[in-house]
């Protein structure tokens, strides 16, 4: 049992990871009474910055041991004080899943990182042995041992460092949004994970902004908002409230079905113009099969085309090809009677990668616009970062702006370069319904300005909420191009992702 | 495309050394063969360990390399014996520096190669820990060896961004390029690192315990007649010191 006894938290400067202009709350914990029983799987949910990962934080004790701040109240597990166990001693009954994949693995191959818990521990190799089988069998990834992890895709990454907490056989898990970075088959994938968990009557605490897959999963919903809990109740209860009602407290859908009709939007006027793809293709070298292989295909401006597919489907090799990353490809892409080759597409695309960090060289917002500029014009590099509601932080340091910003910063510059096509690749991943809000607003602004918006997503939601057309890569072909304009093409789409 | 130091699978070989072995035919190429230490009373030995890592390069079926680097040893020393006293003046010394440079190198050069691509890094660690060196040794070595995949897949997304944002040595300058790739790069590793802190600590990382390894790790047949390879070049120095 889990015990939160009138607790409030701010985190020390130092450790504070402001999301957003707007979150003036910054993971801090107000008056919180909180009691989570054995064997219960508690769905934590609610906007950004709302404190429930500072909440988790506690329970496998990272707060105070890791990150430092200012603590009234107590947090008890089984009756005894958590703020005095060590991280060590609770990792034993605390087993901890985080959101990103890449940074969750110690090890560099797969057997390694599922004992690693249990070396840790000091357990008998031959005991550790035994676990390691075991969880290898249980969780399906048998075929994945003793394989380099950094050559898995995130679901596999993310499967791997499950069965590293199991092993160590805790009895309590949380998990701080383990989907955000999965796509919708590696997120099923995750909830076999999470009924196997519930039947074997383990307790389960999970943050997520995902609801749809944990339905009818958890046994009970807390939403919480600015430090405090707002909402406390059964997933049946839960269910029972329209999903308007759950937008209005910032979640995301819990039922595809019903965020259809929430986000319906209306699509974009006629099509202005369009590019269009006259066989590109693409292999890998030494690889005698094209990984990619489109015929001829068109692509509108003016209007944001969402590109979604299975795993391995060619998506990602699609929009680098696209933007002419790839030199090898074959094939050109043409507008109004000029076509262009992937040296000249590198001039005419621009790609917003899933981590903008990589995006951003300068020291200040300003110098971002300039160096994509020909010439350095000061006013319309405000006028662009006017449009991108960037104006104030026009000489802040690129790397102190939020997630949010960051991608606008990056769009910013993409402007300045005149570019036209715009691909973003996996823009939502682990972000609420505000923060998709205003991602979803910005890709219309540039639709708007006639520019061409690709996004590689398998966030369903968010192309329901932004997307105008759908392409559907599989094999590296387009086997569907539709408008996402009728109540039949949205449940279309809708099919495509229930897996 | 794979870029690691040391590898993560391991792959059938026919000889599996135990790390500590390589260990110490590294240091004693290094000791003998780059360093020349004692090379008079070590004769014609020097040539016996000089082979050494292309015999196991051989063994280990890595055949292409191993005859690249015989053979440049064999020409170096050719060259050495046969062209250089027919030589004269500032070409000799130069003839002379490279071959002598390349002989010594070569060796090294050699070993190094076979140990980080047929050592995984698991059994680096177990054998570190059989050697009874610190946690405090150990774990930050298994970090940089985690690292340094991630600083690979970290740069190559850089690169992908510079040449998107059209930035090139041409436009922005030597210093300028340095910069933009060092920025983002640290902020990315940072960021990295304490994530990965988090989880390793909420993994038991670090506890009071003596951790176990899985991985087994122990000296065979071959591993004791290259040991006593090693220590007769030893053996071989301190007797000479002797005389």
């Amino acid at each position: 049992m889990i015990e939160f006894k009138d607790l409030s938290f701010s985190y020390s400067s130092g450790n504070v990871n402001k999301n957003d202009e707007t979150d003036t709350n910054n993971g801090s914990l107000r008056n919180i009474d909180l009691t989570v029983r054995d064997g219960e799987f508690v769905l934590l949910t609610g906007s950004s910055g709302c404190g429930k990962t500072t909440l988790i934080r506690f329970i496998n004790g990272l707060i105070p041991n890791f990150f430092s701040g200012d603590i009234k109240g107590e947090v008890l597990l089984d009756g005894k004080n958590i703020s005095e166990m060590s991280l060590f001693d609770l990792s034993s009954r605390v087993g901890s899943v985080f959101q990103n994949p890449r940074s969750q693995f110690f090890n560099v191959d797969t057997t390694s990182e599922l004992a690693f818990g249990c070396e840790n521990h000091g357990i008998e190799v031959s005991e550790i042995k035994k676990r390691v089988n075991e969880v290898s069998e249980k969780l399906a990834i048998k075929k994945l041992m003793g394989r380099n992890i950094f050559a898995m895709s995130g679901g596999e990454k993310q499967k791997i460092a499950c069965g590293s907490v199991v092993a160590v056989q805790p009895d309590i898990y949380v998990l701080d949004e383990p989907s955000s970075n999965l796509d919708v088959y590696a997120a099923d994938e995750l909830r076999k994970f999470l009924v196997m968990l519930k039947s074997a009557g383990k307790t389960v605490v999970i943050v997520e902004h995902r609801l749809y897959y944990l339905a009818d999963l958890a046994d009970r919903v807390i939403v919480m908002n600015e430090g405090t809990i707002k909402y406390d109740s059964t997933m049946e209860n839960f269910r029972k409230l329209s999903e308007n009602e759950r937008a209005g407290m910032g979640l995301r859908a819990l039922s595809l079905t019903d965020a259809a009709d929430v986000y319906k939007k209306t699509v974009n006027k006629e099509a202005c113009d369009s590019w269009h793809i006259n066989d590109l293709r693409f292999r890998f070298k030494g690889e005698n099969e094209d990984v990619l292989n489109i015929k001829d295909e068109s692509i509108s401006s003016g209007r944001i085309t969402a590109v979604i597919g299975h795993n391995g489907a060619g998506k990602t090799t699609f929009s680098r090809v696209l933007c002419g990353l790839e030199k090898r490809a074959k094939g050109t892409i043409e507008k109004d009677g000029k076509a262009y080759n992937s040296k000249q597409r590198l001039k005419k695309c621009y790609m917003i990668m899933q981590d903008v960090n990589h995006q951003l060289f300068t020291e200040s917002v300003l110098d971002e616009i300039f160096i994509s500029m020909e010439e350095k014009n000061e006013d319309e590099a405000m006028d662009l970062l006017r449009q991108m509601d960037l104006e104030k932080y026009s000489s802040a340091h690129p790397m102190s702006l939020s997630g949010g910003q960051k991608q606008r910063a990056s769009i910013a510059s993409a402007m300045a370069a005149k570019r036209d096509i715009f691909i973003f690749d996996e823009p939502t991943s682990g972000l609420d319904l505000y923060h998709m809000k205003q991602v979803a607003a910005a890709l219309g602004a540039l639709a708007d300005s006639g520019k061409t918006v690709v996004v590689v997503t398998h966030d369903v939601e968010f192309v329901l909420m932004c997307c105008d057309e759908v392409v559907h890569l599989e094999e590296g072909n387009i086997t569907e191009h539709y408008a996402l304009d009728s109540d039949e093409s949205r449940k279309h789409l809708l099919d495509f992702f229930n897996v | 495309m794979k870029k690691e130091f040391l590898v993560s699978e391991k792959k059938n070989e026919r000889v599996e050394l135990d790390p500590r072995t390589k260990l110490a035919l590294l240091i004693t190429i290094a000791v003998f063969v780059l360093g020349q230490t004692a090379s008079k009373s070590l004769g014609a030995y020097v040539i016996v360990l000089a082979m050494l890592p292309i015999l196991l390069m051989m063994i280990s079926g890595k055949v292409k390399n191993a005859v690249m680097f015989l053979l440049i040893y064999v020409c170096c020393m050719l060259v050495t014996i046969y062209a250089v006293p027919e030589l004269s003046g500032a070409f000799q010394y130069v003839v002379i520096a490279l071959c002598s440079l390349f002989m010594r190198f070569l060796p090294g050069i050699a070993m190094g190669y076979y140990t980080v691509t047929t050592t995984t890094v698991s059994e680096f660690i177990a054998a570190m820990e059989k050697m009874h060196i610190t946690d405090k040794i150990t774990i930050p070595m298994s970090v940089i060896f985690r690292f340094f995949p991630t600083i690979f897949e970290e740069c190559s997304a850089i690169n992908d961004a510079m040449k998107m944002r059209g930035i090139s040595l041409r436009n922005a300058g030597a210093l300028a390029i340095v910069e933009y790739r060092l920025v983002p790069m640290l902020m990315c590793s940072v960021k990295i690192g304490e994530e990965l802190s988090v989880a390793s600590l909420t993994r038991g990382l670090g506890g009071p315990v003596k951790r176990t390894n899985i991985c087994s790790i122990g000296f065979r047949a071959a591993d004791i007649i290259l040991l006593a390879v090693c220590a007769a070049a030893f053996v071989l120095c301190i007797v000479g010191a002797i005389k």
